[in-house]
């Protein structure tokens, strides 16, 4: 599948840019667009600010002392910076957070009932924990068992679970498969596209491990030091010799190893962009 | 130890246990101690107080309508001082408490003045003792402390553990950010741990004036409650109730075969002694120690 050109957004970010702290810049103008019903990836190496991206997306608190200073994030048209994650996820921009991603204090069954969502009717709610159970199994038999005695296979399925209570119809998810192992990665890949057809739902992917993030996504885009640096269609972008080098470690001997670096050299891919 | 004794422990465990359960409710959602608890339920006393005096003849709805302006205390005291300071330094809202404390001490003597008002005299409600066992004697209000106290920690027991409210406010004090990214206003979970902790703690300082009046002084029954909450450990209610029982027990016992001047003191020594053993105190969650 394809970005389409003429069809419209559900999401549409403009120059973002994010102030840590008022002065630390993580974000420096951030453009992309994730067309509804697909699967999009935003990968990159650590500290290139993808989290920071989701996180400006979902929103965030007072203790995150963080801000959107520039751009704009719009949801199905409507602006949304700023915006505290409570309201966008009545909204229904959902996240799976990368850490403390579920509440160690509670119950897997208390994790699910915690979201509060006016989005479901009580119906829906019950149907969405239905499919909770359908999606993945393994936690049926766990539903009394305080979610900090987990473990990580099984905490990553419960932080999905949580999210897809809430009924979202843009799930934002933070680093699938970290510290992971590759069975439960390439499983709880599968269950994303299969969440993806039960919901009619969009996800944004932000991951590490490019091979994984490519595998499950229709469109991605590379980020590096807070600057989307190429973007294209997944197939594509699997296919290109500067993926393959950084990121999927095909390639030796060759001394660049970041994207950037081989800015100067033409670039001629339909996605390329440059600053 | 005499069962006249232990009825006097039960009592003023009970005293103890529902004033603190508000510095639990408070802490464990928001990690905020609220040092303006006592000041708080001391003017809870005083809206009966009010209540009974515009209402002498309707005892049920001065008491019903001092309930619901307790609970209404705690909403407003979040909503206009506390809220701002959500997402700061957790020292900066300790010490907002310290001083809406010291405010309230000073409205409520130029209001009230220091002297001592008795609502269960404008009901002309009497007080007398019963006996509930031969020999053992408490008044009709400490037994109804005593009642209010079980069905205080019953329901608030099965509030949080059953009700979603309850699971969320329990939420919200493990993980705030998860908690919102999960659709809980946070704003709206912290003011209602605020208005259930003022209600209880109204409650308390109702059923206080009703047993011995209320003057000025009442705010440091508060401050004795304190130790009780952190000897169990701030953040367990069940811990709350057993240390209520440990501090009521070591002041009334200090009371009797000691010296009665030591009763303001024992509550911190026993809070002493915990805190050197077990800083978390007896049933708090050990990594929950970031308090001031």
């Amino acid at each position: 599948m394809t970005n389409v050109p003429q069809a419209a957004p559900l999401l549409a970010i403009d120059d973002l840019r994010v102030a840590y702290h008022r002065v630390a810049v993580a974000l420096h103008g951030v453009t992309l667009r994730v067309m509804p019903q697909t699967i999009v990836a935003l990968v990159g190496n650590n500290g290139a600010g993808k989290t920071t991206a989701l996180r400006a997306i979902s929103g965030f608190i007072g203790v995150d002392d963080a801000r959107v200073i520039g751009g704009s994030i719009r949801f199905a048209g409507r602006r949304i910076e700023n915006e505290p994650p409570h309201a966008n996820t009545a909204r229904g921009i959902v996240l799976v957070p990368e850490r403390d991603k579920v509440f160690p204090n509670l119950t897997v069954a208390e994790n699910l009932t915690v979201a509060a969502t006016r989005r479901a009717s009580s119906a829906e709610r019950r149907r969405l924990d239905e499919l909770v159970f359908a999606l993945f199994p393994a936690l049926a038999p766990l539903r009394a068992r305080l979610a900090g005695l987990l473990s990580g296979g099984e905490r990553q399925m419960l932080a999905f679970g949580s999210a897809i209570v809430c009924k979202p119809e843009l799930l934002l998810v933070d680093e699938l498969s970290l510290g992971l192992a590759p069975v439960v990665v390439d499983d709880l890949a599968r269950r994303v596209r299969a969440i993806r057809r039960e919901l009619g739902i969009t996800v944004l992917l932000v991951e590490q491990n490019v091979g994984v993030a490519l595998a499950i996504a229709d469109y991605g885009y590379v980020i590096e030091s807070g600057h989307v640096v190429l973007e294209g269609p997944a197939g594509e972008l699997r296919g290109r010799p500067e993926i393959q080098q950084f990121y999927l470690g095909l390639a030796t001997g060759n001394q660049v190893r970041r994207y950037r670096a081989l800015r100067e050299r033409p670039a001629n891919g339909p996605g390329d962009r440059r600053q | 130890m005499s069962p006249q004794l232990i009825a006097n422990i039960v009592v003023l465990a009970a005293i103890y246990a529902l004033v603190s359960a508000g510095y639990v409710l408070v802490y464990r959602v928001s990690h905020v101690l609220n040092l303006a608890h006592g000041e708080l339920m001391m003017i809870g006393a005083y809206i009966l107080v009010a209540t009974a005096g515009l209402f002498s003849g309707n005892p049920i709805l001065a008491l019903l309508l001092a309930a619901v302006s307790g609970l209404v205390m705690g909403l407003v005291v979040y909503a206009v001082l506390m809220r701002w300071l959500t997402g700061e330094a957790v020292l900066a809202a300790v010490l907002v408490t310290i001083a809406l404390g010291i405010l309230l001490r000073g409205l409520s003597i130029l209001i009230w003045t220091t002297q001592q008002f008795y609502p269960a005299a404008i009901f002309g409600w009497r007080n007398p003792p019963v006996h509930i066992l031969p020999g053992v004697q408490i008044s009709v209000a400490s037994l109804a402390i005593v009642a209010l106290t079980i069905i205080v920690y019953a329901a608030l027991f099965l509030f949080l553990q059953f009700t979603a409210w309850g699971v969320r406010m329990r939420a919200a004090g493990q993980n705030p950010l998860l908690a919102e990214q999960r659709g809980i206003r946070l704003h709206a979970v912290y003011a209602l741990a605020w208005g259930l902790s003022t209600f209880t703690a109204s409650l308390a300082g109702m059923l206080l004036s009703l047993d011995s009046g209320v003057e000025s002084t009442m705010a440091t029954i508060g401050l004795k409650a304190f130790p009780a909450a952190l000897v169990g450990g701030l953040d367990s209610l069940f811990g709350a109730l057993v240390g209520a029982l440990i501090v009521a027990a070591a002041e009334i016992a200090a009371i009797q075969f000691v010296n009665p001047l030591l009763s303001d003191v024992v509550p911190f020594l026993v809070l002493l002694l915990v805190l050197a053993v077990r800083p978390w105190g007896l049933f708090g969650s050990r990594e929950q120690l970031d308090r001031v």
